[in-house]
């Protein structure tokens, strides 16, 4: 069993990436994974969901109890905890070691993912089924990318020099061309088209068909308005004061853009995405409980 | 050993939510009352949009968002689980498209479990679920791709999205598709708003699975949200009524005052200067402000030095060289 009580040394999960240690526990991580699998696949299926829902709420339980324990902080691995304070330490210091069983899982799972992508697109390959070529594209890209990005990762590790740009060579040239030079750049060119989205939809939204729409289309004029240089100068307080002198019944007062804008944020918006983020927080709540007490039946 | 003051209303308090959920699944599933769930449009609307695609002969595209398998994922594979049930039925092509593995692998597990328990295996295509990539733009334009190509019936838009929503949105609307979206971004719902035909908005995405299944689990739990609402919402008008009542009624009287010297960090504090607490009288009686409040005091109770509070002569006591 691990040692997990106020631990000195790092965990191996947490060392250095490449290491000995680090490859020796992903060895361990692996076979015990599939002797976990070849076991689960001998139990009687009858016992499988019980098995996975202890599991599940013995996982759930760990992160409840983190929460509802009192948690020490700045204690040094000298102090020895006194009676009930060994859970709370036991509970601290385990949380690197839980939260490694996710990203490990999470890895390993990236890994059926890209099976995915090969599979379907292999298959398209190998069929020469309808736009094959594209297919064709995606996994030369994909193989050229993968190769050139680890071994420009293994060079920069062996020879920490090659960061500055004076001593890069062909892997560095290559991973800046591809990375920094193409995906960034459609990545960006992706995002700005959604400016051209935003003006179809807000189109479409905009179009005055009912009391609703018109009501949200006079709001949003306003809000628009009054982010508008020009127009805010125009109907800022200091220019409608000018106007009225001052006088805070004159009938000018109504548009002082900012104001009105304000006064939308605060008392409209706002309290309308509180009451959403609330009700999404106790959707959450419930959702949690049904699925850590394995309430809830995925699939419908 | 030193510990984080937590408090303890805070926690009082989503464990009497937790008991409240928790009462009503178990009072659904003994007692097995009907409950009432309000018409959702956007729900209503699944069979038309995949009866419209097996008119078109066109598969129903479904997204879960770029979030990874959290309740929301979970969330959104149950209603696609719905979905693909009637597809299903009608050999309607589906097209379910992940961008995280973990939710990948689940969802393909959940429809391969459905068309089982449909009693179509042979219907189940494997291809039909993807991993199309992780990463946000690339995943955005293998989705707006394959609703081109595929010219996609009807898409659900189910989960956690960012600014590929608009996206999605927008290129299946260009293709005449029906669009049934809900997410539990607050920055997304107002695009899906301007541009998909029905929205799940804020919990009613956690309704979804209740309103199409009727399971007493379900519904049983539906009723503990809405007691946690009502509670909030009573909590809400106490709370405004006693503040309001507190800050009209009862002046701050001078010796309640706590006066606080300077933190070190202030300009003319050295680092090391001790700081201080004590009472002293106010120049003149004054309204009570909210961190002084009865309901502030319980949610916070310790608070800490404000800069509004009265200064005190520095101490000359401490460090400082």
């Amino acid at each position: 069993m691990l040692n997990l009580l106020a631990q000195t040394e790092m965990p191996p999960f947490a060392a250095e990436g490449g290491s000995d240690q680090v490859k020796q526990f992903a060895l361990y991580t692996l076979i015990a994974g599939f002797l976990l699998v070849a076991a689960m696949s001998f139990v009687p299926t009858k016992l499988r969901r019980p098995i996975v829902v202890g599991a599940t709420f013995l996982a759930g339980f760990y992160y409840v109890l983190l929460w509802l324990w009192p948690k020490p902080v700045n204690f040094a691995p000298e102090q020895k905890p006194q009676g009930s304070e060994h859970v709370g330490v036991w509970l601290t210091n385990a949380l690197p070691g839980v939260s490694s069983i996710t990203q490990t899982l999470t890895a390993l799972l990236l890994g059926l993912g890209v099976y995915s992508v090969l599979r379907l697109h292999g298959t398209k390959l190998i069929k020469k089924q309808k736009d094959w070529a594209f297919s064709l594209v995606l996994l030369i890209s994909m193989l050229t990318m993968v190769t050139i990005g680890y071994v420009d990762y293994s060079e920069l590790k062996n020879n920490p020099d090659k960061v500055n740009q004076a001593s890069w060579g062909f892997f560095q040239y290559a991973k800046d061309f591809l990375f920094d030079g193409m995906l960034q750049a459609m990545d960006a060119a992706m995002f700005s088209s959604i400016a051209f989205f935003i003006l179809f939809a807000a189109y479409r939204a905009f179009r005055i068909r009912s009391i609703e729409s018109t009501v949200l289309l006079a709001t949003a004029l306003i809000v628009m308005l009054s982010l508008m240089g020009l127009v805010e100068y125009a109907l800022s307080k200091q220019v409608i004061d000018s106007i009225t002198g001052g006088d805070p019944g004159h009938f000018m007062n109504n548009f002082a853009l900012n104001q009105v804008r304000n006064w939308i944020q605060t008392y409209v918006q706002g309290p309308g995405i509180l009451a959403l983020t609330w009700g999404i927080g106790i959707g959450s709540l419930s959702m949690g409980l049904r699925l850590w007490l394995s309430l809830e039946k995925t699939g419908g | 050993m030193q510990y984080y003051d937590t408090g303890w209303i805070s926690i009082l308090i989503v464990l009497m939510f937790v008991s409240f959920v928790l009462y009503n699944i178990r009072r659904a599933k003994t007692k097995g009352d009907k409950v009432y769930v309000r018409r959702i449009a956007g729900l209503n609307a699944i069979d038309e949009a995949i009866g419209r695609a097996t008119e078109m002969g066109r598969p129903v595209l479904m997204v879960p968002g770029l979030g990874a398998l959290d309740a929301i994922a979970v969330q959104a594979i149950n209603i696609f689980g719905h979905v693909t049930a009637t597809a299903a039925r009608f050999a309607t092509p589906i097209r379910l498209c992940c961008g995280d593995a973990a939710v990948y692998t689940v969802a393909q597990e959940v429809i391969s479990e459905v068309y089982q328990r449909e009693g179509l295996s042979d219907r189940f295509d494997q291809d039909s679920v993807r991993f199309i990539s992780d990463r946000q733009f690339a995943f955005a334009t293998g989705v707006s791709g394959l609703i081109h190509r595929e010219k996609v019936a009807a898409a659900f838009l189910l989960g956690t999205f960012y600014a590929e929503a608009l996206i999605f949105a927008e290129t299946a609307n260009s293709i005449g598709a029906i669009q049934v979206a809900g997410s539990t971004s607050n920055t997304q719902t107002p695009f899906f708003i301007a541009a998909c035909d029905y929205v799940l908005i804020g919990d009613e995405f956690y309704a979804a699975s209740a309103y199409l299944s009727r399971e007493p689990v379900l519904t049983g739990a539906l009723v503990g949200q809405d007691w946690i609402k009502m509670t909030m919402m009573s909590m809400v008008l106490i709370g405004a009524l006693a503040n309001t009542f507190e800050m009209v009624s009862q002046k701050q009287t001078a010796d309640e005052v706590e006066v606080v010297t300077p933190t070190a960090d202030r300009a003319g504090y050295a680092p090391g200067t001790t700081i201080e607490y004590k009472l002293e009288p106010l120049s003149e009686p004054r309204t009570k402000r909210s961190s002084e409040l009865w309901t502030s005091r319980l949610f916070n109770q310790k608070s800490a030095p404000t800069p509004e509070r009265e200064l005190a002569e520095p101490a000359k006591t401490g460090g400082g060289e």
